[in-house]
């Protein structure tokens, strides 16, 4: 903790934001949610959205292309995994001071504030479930990457895993949509309450078109055909 | 040394500019607030600053501003003072300017500056309605930077309860009380200058000025001798909003910008004012004071109202509405409100008739909004009428005391101005104590001018600070070398009336004998006063006095007891009112907000300067003057305060015109 | 009087409506149901539930008090009459309840507190527009010294850290005339200007209370007044770099609570979003060079 600055002090160290880390981490932690982990959830609800073509195309055109991409552990490892963990492990620190206290001033930022921050929570857990259920046993048995489609349709067919992905998919699009208009602040894109008014609706209404490929891609699982050998 | 070499006392405009220049001059000061430095009065003053700058075009010269300025205080004024106030003045606000003050621009983005009451040209600086605030957060921001920086260290939550004094008479030293432990504790300083502010208290809860204008501090050093002067001139805002807890200014810029104050011409007429016709209004400051019309200075504004709803019986202010008497407590307190013996006589008829209105209706609602937006927004949150849609309803209340802690000044006989820089400029009489802002008596006369106010207590406090700073070159014993004993012995005495009121039990509760002061106050020594009921005055005042005696706290916490702090301040209070009532009633004339109508010389109605009729009255008026134009000075005594009087300095300007707004 | 809503004469527009669209909304919370006429309102008893607390390290308590409110009564007139005679509901005489309270007209900032659990100047807030019975409670985030009263010490701190000040070489005059400032930067650095240090903001921030280093809204919001000032501008960096450190702008939340309190509408998250600007090219110019 202390190498990263991170220690409580009560005074403020009239230093340079480059002596001083805190500021610069504070970014960090912005800049990665949007860009990669952001842009990765993106893609990776677009490249699931294909589920309802089967399994066939699923498991050739989508997973298997991935699959065959060069240095894709190192891809995984510094786009995916370290962001998301710095993101996340950071995020935590940041939880830990907020005092949300959104019955008392109800009004609707406040709210964001709150459901950002239990979101959060509530994604590094589905993360978890999401990752060690895909990546982490496809280590353990190769037969899951080779079928990824049936391996996940046969989990989505249940109806507690199916509603959990259902809220994680739902929770990660609110936190990111909301991450993005908060951003705009953050980084001194918007500024006046009319402007971050707009940009909070762009938001919203992005936030709700990716939802929907989302959900689309879940649903696509189940109604989609199974692949030749698969269940 | 350990002692801090200065004490300032009072976080207002005036105290913070004292702090700033002492400091400044590489003395540590240690500022002294009741409260949180930042929440003085000062912030409350709206309209703006006078300084001529000149930049409408009207060839406004700092002459005219001097002239102004001497003519509204009715030539009660030492001269040599306000010339070199208004001499200063454009630098001040220059100052204010570069300290990051927002100033109102033009278009071009230079200095604005608006009219305001008493002059002719546009000569009031403002920021917004707010300007005050804006002057005080300034000069606030300026003393925490000298804060941080180690040479100023401030005292908040404490109360000044008296000075020690040495041997000699010299002031060595205050005792102050910490308003949450109740400690009493002895500071040693060098030189001591009280910024304390005004005592609109007195007249609570008809007063314009915050709870903690008190004059409790000035009181306290008066009674332990120094003089204090012009206390029976206090200035009536013609322009405030009705409260029962309080009285809200609207400023008078609100004239200054184009308000017209009127009264429908039929006193029965109970149509809501923008279905009035233009035909059945009566703008009475217009049609009386054709010349200034509703920029009169505000004793003439403030006489004017009190004839048109007293005498005239034209007020407006519809019964059964909050503060018109449909319960008793409201009742009785309008009856008396700032009508002197007459509203009492008048009695219930028409007593909740007692406002006017002040009407902007007929402004552009921008111009309006952008320049005045701070009091359009009192007045909605407190009235819950937006005066863009309705004319407000105003009426006279206590707002300013003229008079205040005697000070001396060194005249420069080069430029007949103050000198600057010397040690008996704002020096009170007591060697070593320094007074400045609202507390003192210097810069206003018989009247003070709209916007003269921030300028005075901002150029005395830096006048102060600056004399303070050659006190403390000149002198050649510090504080240091005073024994110890004298400051135990008045700690012991100030813990020892704390410990009498603590334990006091009777049934007098400070609040309501504060309560009662205020009503005696407004009742008679307000807008209009007599004799008769001055005397009573003074004894009603007695009798509150006595019944100190008979005190019950309410509580004997020891922690934050702002019961104790307050039973304190109505002590010291009364004492000041005494002043007050004593001082009005040694002077027997009309002058400024001085208004004794058995004594009143009239202008002859359409007459002027030249007509023999007017003549006649100029014979008189100076004939009076050369009994009645000098300074009231009082001095404590035990058994109440001995009035005196001395001559005022009129070397600039010989008292032949009198005042003539019309 | 007119007859005029006190809802309706709130809303009509404020004179910086356009800068703070988000108007507090406390004041107004019965504002649909008000009477029509205050001139029909008569006195009427209300019941004040305060917390108490004898001293910084006593345990709170609350007492009722049932007393008349006058038409036009606020909390602070309230608690003024309270004083005179302070007896509890059930008829037990109690010591005065401590508060802080000077000008009486939201312009000296020394009356806020939580009232019906919302942080506001208790001298604005008129009984009528309050439901009853009403709570009063001391600000939060701040240390109770007694009762109502709280300390704010930690409010000034912090614009002590963020230098909150324009340096000039003295508090004299230099004979330089005022510098050329538009009356729309003019406009806009007034809003800010207004600021009272009140603590409601900071009652509200979510991120801000005394185990969190967060310097809060109202002295992020001075930042960005005295980065506007043609003078200030010179310490700019300087300034950035106190709210770039620990506790900083960064540590802001955006719960925006902060604008919805604040009394004076300072346009509290635009002061945010600017810093946010100004920080980040503060934040290239520190990696990358320049001035």
């Amino acid at each position: 903790m202390t190498m990263l600055g991170l220690t409580r002090q009560p005074g403020f160290a009239m230093s340079a934001s480059i002596q001083n880390p805190h500021f610069l981490l504070r970014r960090l932690h912005s800049l990665l949610g949007l860009v990669p982990v952001g842009a990765f959830l993106i893609f990776h609800l677009w490249e699931n959205s294909q589920s309802r073509f089967g399994a066939t195309h699923y498991n050739e055109e989508v997973v298997g292309a991935l699959q065959g991409l060069n240095y894709l552990l190192l891809l995984e490892l510094f786009v995916i995994a370290l962001p998301l963990l710095f993101h996340a492990g950071y995020g935590l620190l940041i939880i830990r001071d907020g005092q949300a206290e959104p019955r008392r001033y109800g009004y609707l930022r406040n709210w964001l504030y709150w459901l950002q921050r239990i979101s959060g929570l509530a994604l590094i857990l589905f993360l978890l479930l999401h990752v060690g259920l895909t990546r982490i046993a496809g280590l353990f048995d190769p037969s899951i990457s080779a079928d990824l489609f049936s391996h996940m349709q046969q989990a989505l067919s249940q109806p507690l895993v199916f509603a959990l992905y259902l809220i994680g998919v739902l929770l990660a699009v609110f936190h990111l949509a909301n991450g993005i208009a908060t951003a705009g602040i953050v980084w001194g894109l918007t500024s006046s309450a009319e402007a971050q008014r707009r940009f909070g609706w762009f938001c919203a209404g992005f936030g709700l078109l990716l939802a929907a490929l989302g959900v689309h891609g879940l649903l696509g699982f189940l109604i989609a055909p199974g692949a030749g050998g698969g269940a | 040394m350990s002692a801090p070499r200065v004490i300032v006392i009072g976080g207002g405009l005036g105290g913070l500019w004292a702090t700033l220049t002492i400091a400044e001059a590489g003395h540590r000061v240690m500022l002294f607030s009741l409260f949180e430095v930042m929440r003085s009065h000062s912030a409350c003053a709206q309209g703006g600053i006078n300084a001529v700058l000149d930049m409408k075009g009207q060839h406004d010269s700092v002459q005219q501003h001097i002239v102004d300025t001497i003519k509204g205080g009715s030539y009660l004024a030492n001269q040599p003072p306000i010339q070199s106030m208004c001499e200063d003045a454009p630098g001040l606000i220059r100052t204010f300017e570069r300290m990051g003050v927002t100033f109102s621009r033009t278009p071009e983005g230079l200095l604005d500056q608006r009219l305001f009451g008493g002059v002719k040209h546009k000569r009031t600086c403002f920021a917004g309605a707010s300007t005050g605030q804006q002057l005080l957060y300034g000069v606030d921001q300026q003393v925490r930077r000298l804060e941080t920086e180690g040479k100023v260290e401030k005292q908040e939550w404490w109360e000044f309860l008296s000075l020690v004094k040495d041997a000699d008479g010299v002031c060595r030293g205050i005792v102050a009380m910490d308003l949450r432990s109740l400690e009493v504790r002895a500071f040693r300083a060098d030189a001591v200058v009280l910024a304390t502010g005004g005592l609109g208290q007195i007249y609570a809860p008809k007063t314009t000025c915050s709870t903690n204008s008190t004059g409790a501090a000035a009181s306290r050093v008066y009674q332990q001798g120094a003089r204090f002067a012009n206390a029976e001139f206090f200035q009536f805002h013609p322009t405030a909003m009705l409260g029962e807890d309080k009285t809200r200014l609207m400023t008078e810029a609100a004239r200054g910008e184009g308000g017209r104050v009127w009264v429908p011409k039929d006193p029965n007429d109970r149509r809501a004012p923008l279905r009035i016709p233009e035909s059945e209004r009566f703008y009475f400051l217009e049609d009386w004071y054709p010349t200034y019309g509703n920029t009169v200075p505000r004793d003439i504004a403030s006489r004017a109202i009190w004839k048109v709803t007293r005498e005239l019986g034209l007020g407006v202010g519809a019964v059964g509405e909050f503060g018109a008497g449909e319960h008793g407590a409201g009742k009785r307190d309008v009856g008396k409100r700032g009508a002197g013996l007459r509203g009492a006589e008048e009695g219930s008829a028409g007593e909740s008739r007692d406002r006017v209105y002040l009407d902007l209706t007929h402004l552009d609602r921008g111009f309006v909004s952008t320049r005045l937006g701070a009091i359009l927004s009192i007045y909605r949150k407190f009235a819950g009428v937006d005066p863009l849609d309705a004319p407000m309803e105003i009426f006279p209340a206590a707002h300013y005391a003229m008079g205040g802690l005697w000070v001396d000044y060194e005249k420069d006989a080069a430029t007949g101005g103050m000198k600057p820089g010397s040690p008996r400029n704002h020096a009170t009489s007591i060697p070593g104590l320094y007074a400045c802002g609202e507390c003192d008596y210097a810069y206003h006369g018989a009247n003070r001018l709209g916007a003269n106010s921030l300028l005075s207590a901002s150029y005395s406090g830096r006048v102060a600070g600056e004399a303070v700073a050659s006190y403390l070159n000149g002198l050649e014993q510090g504080a240091d070398a005073v024994p110890a004993a004298l400051f135990e012995a008045e700690t012991a005495r100030q813990s020892g009336i704390n410990e009498r009121l603590t334990k006091a039990s009777g049934d007098q509760n400070p609040f309501r004998l504060h309560r009662e002061l205020g009503n005696l106050m407004t009742t008679k020594v307000g807008v209009v006063r007599d004799n008769a009921e001055l005397d009573a005055a003074l004894s009603g005042l007695r009798e509150i006095e006595q019944r100190f005696e008979r005190l019950d706290l309410g509580e004997s916490s020891r922690w934050a007891n702002q019961s104790l702090a307050h039973a304190r301040q109505v002590l010291d209070m009364l004492k000041l009112a005494q002043v007050m009532a004593a001082s009005a009633r040694a002077r027997d004339e009309c002058r400024g907000a001085h208004f004794k109508p058995a004594f009143d010389l009239a202008i002859p109605e359409g007459k002027f300067p030249g007509d023999p009729e007017f003549e006649t009255y100029r014979e008189r008026w100076k004939a009076n003057n050369a009994e009645w134009l000098k300074t009231t000075v009082a001095e404590h005594h035990p058994d109440g305060p001995r009035i005196g009087f001395e001559p005022v300095d009129l070397g600039l300007l010989a008292p032949d015109q009198p005042r003539d707004y019309r | 009087m007119q007859a005029e809503t006190r809802s309706n004469a709130a809303r009509i527009n404020e004179p910086f409506a356009a800068a703070a669209k988000a108007p507090p909304d406390h004041g107004r919370e019965t504002g649909a149901s008000r009477t029509p006429d205050r001139a029909d309102a008569a006195s009427r008893t209300v019941e004040l539930r305060i917390r108490r607390q004898d001293g910084p390290t006593t345990a709170p308590y609350w007492q009722s008090f049932r007393l008349e409110a006058r038409p036009g009564a606020n909390i602070v007139s309230l608690l003024m009459d309270l004083r005179e005679h302070c007896v509890t509901a059930s008829g037990e005489p109690v010591d005065p309840v401590a508060f802080e309270h000077n000008c009486m007209e939201e312009v000296c900032g020394a009356c806020a507190m939580l009232i019906n659990g919302v942080p506001r100047p208790a001298c604005s807030a008129l009984i009528a527009d309050l439901e009853t019975p009403i709570r009063l409670e001391p600000l939060p985030k701040f240390p109770v010294v007694r009762d109502l009263m709280v300390d704010r010490a930690q409010l000034f701190a912090q614009l002590k850290r963020v230098k909150a000040w324009i340096r000039i070489d003295g508090a004299w005059d230099n004979h330089e005339r005022a510098p050329r400032i538009s009356p729309q930067d003019w406009a806009a650095n007034y809003l800010y200007s207004r600021c009272m240090s009140c603590g409601c903001c900071l009652a509200a921030c979510p991120q801000f209370g005394p185990d969190q280093a967060f310097v809060g809204p109202a002295s992020l919001a001075q930042v960005r007044l005295m980065n506007a000032h043609p003078t200030g501008r010179h310490d700019k960096a300087e300034r950035l770099h106190a709210i770039m450190a620990d506790g900083g702008l960064s540590d802001c939340g955006n719960a925006q609570n902060c604008v919805r309190v604040c009394p004076k509408e300072i346009p509290l998250t635009t002061a945010i979003g600017e810093l946010g600007r100004q920080t980040t090219v503060q934040a290239l110019k520190d990696l990358f060079g320049g001035r």
